[in-house]
């Protein structure tokens, strides 16, 4: 098994998947910075020739992508926060203090996320018209929150259970309350996880399209699933420009993911074996 | 569980707990539990556009939902969609994980890498595979023109569309599913590996007799929570073809989006998202009743 030859099918293989999953993220990325003919052109180029960063002026002076842009930003960065803190407060009393019926709360935290969303938008919608806030980034963002939320509680448990419980009784003995072991001996060990949730929600509240389609009418505040998807509509023929909008809408769900990926990816499988 | 000797816990920390989940429970109970219930009163109204006042008319949209051929003809489009995703992210995200465990020290940088297409945002994943497929210009068509599969137009066509949007939704899961199976077969101790070897199993009975049984459990909650988040997936969907064309591609959760926003009829809408519900908690049940494993 460990000879040269042997070895050949697997990388082939690997570059198969390779191809699989890079190549369309890498020709995306390669098309944006084609001009308007090369990226037309019969035979593709599979370096841009003409390298240019017109897709994304245009991009940023003619169409509304700026704002849409700040709008994902500013929804994904409080969904993340609330849900970091809604996450990390109820694993904590679950997963390690004792509260009474935590077993089947915690069973209802895993049921939640199980739950189909979609089937829940029409009464959801009408909640949030009785409540007055239907277009409203807050609206979205209690959504994103309670749909993120169960999963990362989960989530979090795997990272709860690798810091021994000796050390919250260390805390006790030394004099330190229970409020006070949570925020100053076990947050900090929990950096990683909260890093990771974050992550996660992040990402959930930028991918989001069904809830945001409906509860965001006005313009300004759509966020940018909703208004990528209508530059779409309109620019059908403009290839050059919906490379660069698809281009700006990846990164920012790749970068923070670079970072916490191993982490989120221990969490996961830690979760999934248990 | 460690079986070690609990500190008694204070009353003090009973009332810090509860304090601490309360926050979750409630966002739960107002966001997903209400909701969930105001479904089945909305479902016994005549709610037309969502959110407007309305009557209680009993079982009316339940009889006229049913009594429609268009659910039907969505939940068998529902069928379609989730066992084809089902077979392909199963047969990749399989064999992308066993290729994982034989590339050695490369799968850490390859786990992350194999990741993006489940991080970028669907909206994205529509788009680019709207530009692959392009007729004139995309280069998978390209490729698949070499191939003898000329001009077809995979999301313009109606027996197209459904194939076409299953490989790209694919694309955009089957990494997670990769992930978390290359986890799981981590857990497997290579001694298993070697004895069977030993006794002379070969590489395809060591994965149908070591492999999959002692992955079954993991293979089981997978299979559960993808079901029911596949069954409910609108965005890749409606992002490329809104369901069409010619209502190809109008899966069950489609079909609800758009009775509810787009033809007004909201308690219509409900009623077929209890529907629905009903039905996915019955194929739950089946599935957990005849699928779980033995040992759990």
């Amino acid at each position: 098994m460990t000879s040269v030859l042997a070895r050949v099918p697997r990388w082939a293989a690997m570059a198969v998947l390779m191809v699989l999953v890079l190549g369309p993220l890498y020709w995306v990325t390669a098309s944006s910075f084609k001009d308007r003919e090369e990226i037309l052109r019969r035979t593709p180029t599979l370096v841009p020739e003409s390298l240019t960063f017109d897709s994304f002026r245009q991009l940023f002076t003619a169409t509304d992508y700026g704002t849409y842009l700040t709008n994902s930003f500013v929804v994904a960065l409080l969904t993340a926060v609330f849900t970091v803190l809604v996450a990390f407060l109820g694993a904590y009393g679950l997963y390690r203090l004792r509260v009474p019926g935590g077993d089947k709360i915690a069973g209802l935290v895993l049921l939640a996320y199980m739950i189909p969303g979609t089937l829940l938008l029409v009464p959801l919608y009408q909640v949030f018209a009785q409540l007055r806030i239907v277009n409203t980034h807050l609206a979205l963002i209690l959504v994103n929150v309670a749909f993120a939320a169960p999963f990362c509680t989960w989530l979090l448990r795997g990272f709860f259970q690798a810091i021994p419980k000796e050390i919250d009784e260390a805390a006790a003995v030394d004099g330190a309350g229970p409020v006070r072991t949570m925020l100053s001996v076990v947050l900090p060990l929990m950096t990683p996880g909260l890093a990771t949730i974050a992550v996660y929600a992040f990402v959930y509240s930028w991918t989001e399209f069904v809830f945001a389609s409906q509860l965001l009418i006005s313009d300004d505040l759509k966020t940018l699933p909703i208004g990528l998807s209508a530059i779409m509509g309109q620019y059908t023929v403009n290839w050059g420009l919906l490379m660069a909008g698809t281009f700006c809408t990846m990164v920012p769900a790749i970068m923070p993911f670079l970072f916490v990926g191993r982490y989120f990816i221990g969490g996961l499988t830690a979760g999934a074996v248990k | 569980m460690a079986r070690r000797p609990r500190r008694r816990q204070g009353r003090g920390e009973t009332a810090l707990g509860i304090t601490l989940v309360a926050p979750l429970v409630l966002l739960m109970l107002v966001v997903i539990g209400f909701p969930l219930l105001n479904t089945v009163a909305l479902s016994l109204q005549n709610q037309q556009v969502v959110g407007t006042a309305s009557s209680f008319v009993g079982l009316d949209s339940y009889r006229a939902v049913l009594g429609d051929s268009a659910l039907w003809e969505a939940l068998r489009r529902s069928g379609v969609w989730l066992v084809g995703n089902l077979v392909v992210q199963t047969v990749l995200a399989f064999s992308t994980a066993l290729l994982l465990t034989r590339i050695g020290r490369w799968s850490r940088a390859a786990r992350t890498w194999i990741l993006l297409p489940w991080v970028i945002p669907t909206v994205a994943v529509a788009v680019i595979w709207q530009w692959l497929t392009n007729s004139n210009y995309g280069i998978l068509t390209k490729v698949l023109g070499w191939i003898g599969l000329d001009n077809v137009q995979f999301f313009a066509d109606p027996t197209w569309a459904m194939p076409a949007l299953i490989v790209m939704n694919s694309w955009h899961w089957f990494p997670l599913g990769a992930v978390i199976i290359y986890g799981a077969l981590q857990t497997v101790p290579e001694e298993v590996y070697e004895a069977a070897k030993v006794d002379g199993a070969n590489v395809w009975h060591r994965f149908w007799y070591i492999t999959l049984p002692l992955l079954q459990p993991v293979l089981f909650a997978l299979g559960l929570v993808g079901t029911l988040w596949s069954f409910n997936i609108v965005d890749s969907i409606y992002l490329v073809t809104r369901g069409g064309p010619a209502g190809s591609t109008t899966t069950a959760p489609v079909l609800i989006y758009d009775t509810a926003f787009k033809a007004f009829r909201a308690s219509e809408a409900a009623a077929m998202s209890v529907s629905a519900i009903v039905l996915l908690a019955i194929l739950a049940w089946l599935y957990i009743r005849f699928a779980k494993p033995e040992e759990v």
